[in-house]
């Protein structure tokens, strides 16, 4: 039934707190989620004070000067920091988005970092996405056509064809979107999310592709589709400024349109 | 380490979970019918309030003269069908996202008979009206 409160396991205690370096002038507030599977603690909030002039200007600087020169337990995905591989997506000061991409002075007082919402969580900022990427999988993200494409060179696309895919080739993947959908909050083992829905929407809108029907038809369900209720978060926290809510209604009114 | 591992219910795939029991094959009837029921509405309700105000400080027998008239008892009843079904299909939704496991279906079963006994109470209530305030004619 409705849960109004978190499981008593998961609500969150006060933890260490890590003191500037002597000396420092330009000190912020990192205050940064806590929570290892290898004890049996509740979650804690760990506060490390870092001066700014001796780090990069990126949240994601912060939190790799933290594991190098603070506490090397602190754990967190991270890879290219450039906005571009989407592991380091985690929730900062309220918002999910990419730590890499996250300039540190657009955020007003403590720099509050958590993992990404209401998925399982592996390790502090590290959140489990396997169900997510099996639901990716579940929409078959790949080329399906029965027509042999020409022997000697790739399949072609007009430039208006090809210009439908722009908004979605650009997804990377991070679940920024999905994770910060109510809808998938509460139906996230049935609702397939905003991002894998805008994957899902990148198939059918492609010219090459010749399974849109077989897609259409997998979709058409009211928990894997039609549980978006229009909350739009994914589009207002896209790091990448796509807009997957929009990928969802194109589906729904092609739906409609082989319907009537 | 537990002594003792801890049990696991469920080991099926994260991929056979995410396929579930695959696409039902029904939402965008439910979805459409919210839209085209949401739009008739505000014409619907925008007469209803005009008329109210207009029979406003009316005695009894004006107002069963009024109910008596054809295209009233039309809007009225097409206002109070419009309206619950598209309660139900909203209370739907708010029972799909707040309402799991074996409460899920009695609790959509309820939606349905409530809102559908509400309508009839009131479509019988206008034919109620209409009925006799053609008799007093």
């Amino acid at each position: 039934m409705v849960e109004l409160r978190l499981p008593r396991n998961s609500t969150i205690g006060k933890g260490k707190t890590f003191p500037a370096p002597a000396g420092a002038k330009n000190v912020r507030t990192f205050r940064i989620y806590r929570w290892t599977p290898d004890d049996d603690k509740n979650p804690v909030i760990d506060s490390y004070e870092l001066d700014l002039d001796t780090i990069g200007p990126m949240v994601l600087d912060a939190i790799i000067h933290i594991k190098n020169e603070v506490d090397p337990t602190l754990t967190f995905r991270r890879s290219c920091r450039e906005g571009i591989c989407g592991s380091c997506a985690m929730n900062i000061d309220g918002e999910n988005t990419l730590a890499c991409l996250k300039p540190i002075k657009d955020i007003k007082g403590d720099v509050r970092i958590y993992p990404l919402p209401h998925m399982p969580i592996v390790k502090d900022l590290v959140s489990n996405l396997d169900g997510a990427y099996a639901q990716l999988r579940s929409i078959q993200p790949w080329m399906q056509s029965d027509s042999a494409p020409p022997p000697d060179s790739e399949r072609r696309q007009s430039v208006e064809e090809r210009a439908k895919l722009d908004g979605m080739w650009e997804c990377i993947l991070c679940f920024c979107c999905t994770t910060s959908c109510p809808s998938y909050w509460w139906n996230g083992d049935k609702y397939l999310g905003p991002a894998v829905l805008l994957a899902a929407y990148r198939w059918v809108a492609d010219s090459r592709d010749e399974h849109t029907g077989d897609r259409l038809d997998a979709l058409e369900d009211t928990f894997k589709l039609y549980a978006c209720r229009t909350i739009m978060n994914c589009t207002q926290t896209c790091p990448k400024g796509l807009n997957p809510a929009k990928a969802i209604g194109r589906l729904k009114e092609l739906q409609l349109e082989r319907k009537i | 380490m537990n002594a003792s591992a801890p049990h696991i219910e469920v080991m099926r795939s994260q991929l056979g979970r995410a396929r579930g029991l695959g696409a039902g094959h029904s939402g965008v009837g439910h979805w459409w019918a919210e839209r085209v029921t949401a739009a008739s509405l505000l014409p619907l309700s925008t007469w209803f309030v005009v008329q109210m105000f207009r029979l406003g400080g009316a005695d009894h027998a004006e107002v069963v003269k009024w109910g008596s008239k054809p295209v009233n008892a039309t809007m009225l009843i097409a206002l109070i069908i419009t309206t619950f079904y598209h309660a139900q299909l909203g209370l739907q939704v708010i029972v799909d996202d707040y309402v799991h496991g074996k409460a899920h279906l009695p609790t959509r079963l309820l939606v349905k008979i409530g809102t559908s006994l509400l309508g009839l109470l009131g479509v019988i209530a206008v034919i109620k009206l209409f009925v006799r305030g053609s008799a007093a004619k």
